[in-house]
């Protein structure tokens, strides 16, 4: 039989999963359309958590509340950092692009740690520690909401990529930017719109994480690192298979953490390099770039 | 031959130097810059030529070092044979990194090579029997040329010097080699390369092994010079993204480049370091990457390149003004 201690970590690594999937969508989202990786989206997730840090430390904001107004947020600093620095590089080769978002995040890093110091800040709310029981099992309420949350943004990029006009017009880009340009779809705006709707996705994730998790300011670097390995198993660009990439990680890392805890991100770099292995183009087979380029 | 010349000409200038200059303060930065010069060299090799970008070159360095430090300390072996175990280690590791990311295309080189420095500083915080974790490894100072410790700067200051001065002239032959020629035709275009019989992946292996081999060494280098090794100190993000910078900044893909690169921003940083003092923690590394930023956007071909063209134009401008 498998005991109530098992099930109880494989729910808390679903529910860990879904902040993950979220993060994930959003750097793949990014990927997928203007084929850049943001190296900076740890550091827009840190951003995102200092910012429902400072609005619950000012304003007594939930930070359940300050949500929606993080994503707008995010999605402006995502909106602008493709419009200054990505898009004026969008012809350069992509070396240039990577080095352009790794400057971005040293640069976020530490002029955060220049403001904000390297202090662990943390927030209180009334519901942190409350928990919902079933039998002998507990699910925390904050973690709860973050999964929660996150499903409902992923479901809700899904619907606008899939339904709506522009969520159209931002996947016909995605295949074929040329084709696309010559239907009349207007690149700029368009790439605009998907870095800010990745960048909003960690806005969210934000959020949901303050109750949680602690802020500082190299946080970015662990759940980037993370995002990393979910996005490469998902398959590079794949929606779809980011967010179930990142419900096995949270899997992974709930049972490797529960076994060896040390270890656990060895264990995500063993994931890495076997996928890199014998599936590269991800879970569902619909990754980019992942074209092999030659048999040894 | 002219080439030749003025680079003669600088090492002399640079061998005599420590002759002049005396204050321990000035040749520690020079060290440094022959260090980092040697390391952004390595970075060159895979991330300049070859064009596959490396953000983990700092596992490469710390595997040296901590060989090294780890063989003299724990178990008493002398630091050449730590230095031949760190650069065998290094190689392996970056040949099983680099063989399932060249076969694909697009950014997983890059991905893996942040990825895996992360879990090596992770593995040396993890075992602490081995590696004294997060308190790191104090070398004790027990100077001669059989521990490859010395009391004062200016062996150090040579030691540095020979070792930049070889991998450049190694990059230096390597642009101007076949191989060299595979790297960049890689670099540029994939299938082109392909077209002409060219082992994209076999090449750009080679390549990352060799830069890990020079990493290596320069890792043994500064720990032997530092006697101390923290995994902060040299598994840092920070670490890795300073030998691409320096690359970049000098030109990515030149012989010249790292060391210029190398030349105007260890100085930069030590003095702003200085200058900042503690209060301001974290500011010079955030000045670090608005240059990055910068750079990218106004001289992606870095220094060299950009200076090379305008003394051209200024050539090709007079000999113009001549033929009228």
């Amino acid at each position: 039989m498998i005991s109530y201690t098992f099930i109880q970590v494989l729910i808390s690594g679903v529910l860990l999963g879904g902040i993950y999937a979220l993060i994930s969508i959003g750097l793949t989202l990014i990927f997928g359309v203007i084929k850049v990786i943001n190296f900076a989206h740890g550091e827009f997730l840190m951003l995102a958590m200092y910012f429902a840090y400072w609005m619950w430390h000012y304003w007594g904001v939930d930070p359940y509340a300050s949500v929606i107004v993080l994503a707008a947020l995010l999605f402006l600093i995502g909106a602008a950092t493709q419009r200054g620095i990505i898009q004026p590089l969008l012809r350069s080769p992509a070396s240039m692009q990577i080095f352009a978002t790794v400057g971005l995040s040293v640069t976020l890093q530490n002029v955060a740690l220049f403001l904000w110091k390297a202090d662990y800040r943390t927030i209180q709310t009334a519901y942190q520690a409350s928990k919902i029981t079933i039998g002998e099992l507990a699910i925390g309420y904050p973690r709860l909401v973050a999964f929660v949350g996150a499903t409902a943004m992923t479901i809700i990029i899904f619907w606008f990529l899939k339904n709506t006009f522009t969520g159209r017009a931002i996947r016909a880009i995605a295949q074929d930017r040329m084709a696309a340009m010559l239907v009349g779809v207007n690149q700029k705006r368009m790439y605009m719109l998907a870095f800010g709707l990745g960048s909003a996705c960690v806005g969210v994730a934000g959020g949901l994480l303050m109750p949680i998790y602690y802020v500082f300011p190299t946080v970015g670097t662990y759940f980037s690192l993370t995002a990393f390995v979910v996005v490469v198993l998902g398959g590079m660009g794949d929606i779809r298979g980011a967010w179930i990439g990142g419900i096995i990680i949270g899997l992974v890392e709930a049972i490797s953490g529960f076994y060896v805890p040390a270890l656990k991100e060895a264990v995500y770099f063993a994931i890495f390099i076997l996928i890199l292995l014998f599936r590269p183009s991800g879970i569902l087979g619909l990754g980019r770039g992942f074209e092999e380029v030659a048999q040894e | 031959m002219k080439r030749w010349v003025w680079s003669l000409f600088i090492l002399a200038l640079l061998s005599a130097l420590p002759l002049v200059v005396e204050t321990q303060f000035y040749l520690h930065i020079f060290i440094l810059t022959f260090l980092y010069a040697s390391f952004a060299n390595s970075w060159n090799l895979i991330g300049g030529y070859a064009g596959q970008l490396s953000l983990g070159h700092a596992a490469f360095f710390g595997i040296g070092a901590y060989a090294c430090a780890i063989g003299s300390v724990k178990f008493g072996i002398s630091p050449f044979i730590g230095l031949a175990i760190g650069v065998i280690i290094a190689v392996l590791v970056s040949a099983a990194i680099g063989y399932p990311c060249f076969r694909l295309r697009g950014p997983f080189y890059t991905l893996s090579t942040i990825a895996f420095a992360e879990v090596v500083r992770l593995l040396t915080l993890y075992w602490r029997d081995l590696t004294e974790g997060a308190v790191g490894i104090l070398i004790p100072f027990k100077p001669g040329v059989a521990n490859l410790i010395f009391s004062g700067k200016v062996p150090y200051y040579y030691i540095g010097l020979a070792m930049m001065a070889l991998s450049t002239f190694l990059c230096y032959h390597v642009e101007r080699s076949r191989f060299g020629y595979y790297l960049v035709a890689v670099r540029e275009d994939e299938d082109a390369a392909e077209a002409c019989g060219i082992r994209s992946a076999r090449y750009k292996l080679y390549a990352a092994m060799i830069s890990a081999a020079i990493a290596a060494v320069c890792g043994v280098f500064y720990v032997q010079y530092m006697l101390f090794i923290d995994p902060e100190g040299v598994f840092n993000l920070n670490v890795s993204i300073q030998a691409a910078l320096m690359t970049i900044i000098g030109g990515a893909g030149t012989w010249l480049g790292p060391v210029v690169g190398a030349a105007l921003l260890i100085p930069l940083g030590e003095f702003l370091r200085g200058w900042l003092g503690g209060a301001a923690r974290g500011l010079h590394m955030a000045f670090y990457g608005i240059v990055l930023i910068v750079v990218v956007m106004v001289i992606p071909q870095g220094i060299v390149v950009t200076v090379k063209n305008l003394l051209k134009t200024k050539a090709t401008r007079k000999v113009e003004e001549e033929r009228r």
